[in-house]
């Protein structure tokens, strides 16, 4: 029987003038366009102008109590739980950037295979600078690594790719400057599917990575694009990973590690010093241990960026942390707002692990008191989201044109995300662009009517930039009897990061599936500098770029 | 109004080499039909035909041209077109001074 009791104090009570920001992004502006009636409109209540900084400045980095596990294993600790012993003394910088070096240089060149880069020296010696300076910010000695496609200051930043090879970026991108800036020491650079698709390999198509959950068996995936990143966060490589999406790239490891994985709203964090891969439909994120270090990450990077005009005009960041902090009442986790959480038809459908997990976590979030409605999809929702009306490759061929007329094989199984595009009109291109605006206005006004966030499985959400957050949900044995975790997301119109990070943290605040972690390898068996690894294919690639989209990644 | 003709993968492959010789894009450097191989001609030959067959699929679909503009990126235009209190303002005088 679900129920939300919980062993902690209360929380003060939320201000009840503190809402979600995205209940302050005009849907009826959507009915506008949608060529609605004027008078109907008309004759809609005046819209009272959401106030920018509503949000109480409440939200702190700090965690309520830290576990024994994470005081006995610094790789254990949440960046919640890092801050706290951090801030207090109990834990230097260098005791936890030293933990994480270790397990780094035990597992991972024979096993996890996640880091591309380590860089040892330089995050020893930030970490004992940090050791002796006051508290600078919410990452202060935390230890974080970043996709190979991040700009990294004199650091080698390949995107797993023979194009990028030998390119050492002169600046870092916007997201690494801001994690330095509020104390964040680098790891790493962590690997990747070449050039941000599929799972991580070398440039000419060597399996790198594993899934943790199964560091010993490299045929389990850890998904992709940001393989690297799910696998370095949920083998506790570092504290927290950075990735990027464009595809299901960040939701897609985040469910095959069962880590908390959060692909913002397009715009919410700047992209600039990122190797596109699109225009339109780049997007960071961070993949994280919980809710609250998703958005304390979140917070840190997110917010305009002058050097990326595509930040710029949009709602202010508002106060994550304090979303994803979950509210107790009479020692019950409650709503921190209530939200319809919506289920899109076949969501719980069968009997499988995944289903019956599905249909728990639903039965979770009722105890704690959301209300949980079937919702039908937006009409030509599958159609809207299929490959034909998707066409932003024709912005990757754009981009790297100059490429492609230098040798084709520069794009090793990538070539075939890139060269179709190259036959396609001008026509098609500009309609695509076109039904962008018509599905958004469908998810809002056919979708976001009957619920305010919507359990997902794919990524159908990435070519109108909206948010979605993974979380995991349970654990189930495969067909070759591995348990793995199940993970699902939560999705939500433009500018939700706060009700959707509000909902999974109360989940998590009544659950224990985020704080397992994956047994350590073992030692001897196929490890990776023994063998050679499977070589893979375009045609592979293809294959799980498609599984990230429809959300099949875990089968 | 002519039918679409429906040509054939040989039509098909013809148009895009050529399509690729005019650009400069030469994938004769790629093995010609090895599935084993990270990428061949036969895989890319295949996927630009996908894609021009969708094409007429995708031109097809007939949508308001008035209300939909294309949308480089829509979740942030959601944000960048919301009217605010300037916006409603100018409206409202707008429409007083039209005699609305």
């Amino acid at each position: 029987m679900a129920d939300s009791k919980v062993d902690r104090p209360d929380t003060p009570t939320p201000d009840p003038s503190y809402e979600p920001q995205d209940r302050g992004i005009d849907r009826r502006s959507f009915i506008v366009r949608l060529g609605a009636a004027s008078a109907a409109v008309a004759a809609l209540p005046p819209i009272v102008a959401r106030v920018a900084h509503a949000a109480p400045n409440s939200g702190t980095p700090f965690a309520d109590t830290v576990r024994p596990e994470a005081r006995n294993d610094p790789t254990e600790c949440s960046i919640s739980e890092a801050a706290t012993l951090i801030k207090s003394g109990a834990l230097k910088p260098s005791t936890l950037i030293g933990a994480y070096l270790e397990r780094i240089a035990t597992w991972d060149a024979d096993y996890y295979q996640a880091y591309n880069t380590v860089l040892a020296e330089q995050a020893i010696a930030d970490a004992q600078r940090l050791d002796r300076t006051k508290y600078i910010g919410p990452l202060h000695g935390v230890g974080l690594a970043f996709k190979d496609n991040y700009y990294s200051a004199g650091v080698l930043t390949t995107a797993n790719s023979f194009i990028f090879a030998d390119f050492v970026p002169e600046y870092d991108c916007t997201a690494i400057a801001r994690v330095k800036a509020a104390g964040g020491i680098m790891l790493g650079k962590l690997q990747m599917g070449p050039l941000a698709g599929g799972r991580p390999t070398t440039p000419d198509g060597v399996i790198t990575t594993r899934n943790p959950w199964a560091p010993n068996n490299p045929e389990v995936t850890p998904s992709g694009s940001s393989g690297g990143s799910g696998c370095a966060t949920a083998g506790r490589l570092a504290t927290c990973t950075m990735g990027t999406q464009t595809g299901g790239s960040i939701t897609g490891p985040g469910m095959s590690n069962g880590i908390t994985a959060l692909k913002p709203t397009h715009g919410r964090l700047s992209v600039y010093g990122i190797i596109p891969l699109t225009i339109t439909r780049d997007h960071i994120g961070p993949l994280a241990r919980d809710a609250k270090d998703a958005a304390i990450v979140a917070q840190v990077v997110g917010g305009p960026d002058l050097n990326d005009p595509r930040t710029i005009g949009l709602p202010p960041m508002p106060n994550l942390v304090e979303a994803a902090t979950p509210v107790v009442k009479k020692g019950r986790v409650v709503p921190r707002w209530a939200l319809r959480v919506g289920v899109p038809p076949g969501f719980t459908t069968g009997t499988t692990p995944n289903a019956v997990a599905r249909v728990a976590m639903l039965n979770q979030l009722a105890a704690i008191g959301y209300e949980i409605v079937d919702v039908t999809l937006p009409d030509e929702f599958t159609l809207l989201n299929s490959g034909a009306f998707n066409v932003s490759s024709s912005e990757r061929a754009e981009m790297d044109f100059k490429y492609l007329k230098q040798d084709v094989r520069l794009f090793g199984g990538r070539l075939t995300g890139w060269l179709p595009s190259i036959v396609q009109g001008g026509a098609e291109v500009a309609k695509g662009l076109r039904t962008r605006l018509l599905l958004l206005d469908r998810c809002m006004t056919q979708m976001f009517n009957q619920c305010d966030v919507i359990m997902q499985t794919g990524s159908n959400f990435d070519g109108i930039g909206l948010p979605l957050c993974t979380f995991a949900i349970g654990f189930a044995p495969n067909a070759q009897g591995i348990t793995l975790p199940l993970a699902t997301s939560v999705g939500g119109p433009p500018f939700s990061e706060e009700s959707i990070l509000s909902v999974i943290a109360a989940y998590q605040a009544t659950t224990t599936f985020h704080f397992e972690r994956p047994a350590d390898p073992v030692v001897g068996v196929s490890a990776a500098s023994r063998t050679r690894g499977t070589r893979i294919t375009c045609r592979d690639v293809d294959l799980e770029c498609r599984a990230a989209m429809e959300g099949t990644v875990l089968g | 109004m002519a039918t679409p003709t429906n040509p054939t993968d040989a039509e098909l492959d013809a148009y895009i080499l050529l399509r690729f010789g005019m650009l400069g894009i030469d994938i004769s450097v790629l093995p010609f039909n090895d599935p084993s191989a990270q990428v061949d001609q036969m895989s890319v030959l295949s996927g630009c035909r996908s894609t021009l067959r969708q094409s007429l699929q995708l031109l097809e679909y007939e949508l308001d041209v008035q209300t939909h503009i294309a949308a480089y990126y829509a979740s942030p235009q959601s944000a960048w077109t919301t009217p605010d209190e300037e916006d409603r303002k100018s409206l409202r005088e707008r429409k007083l001074a039209l005699g609305y």
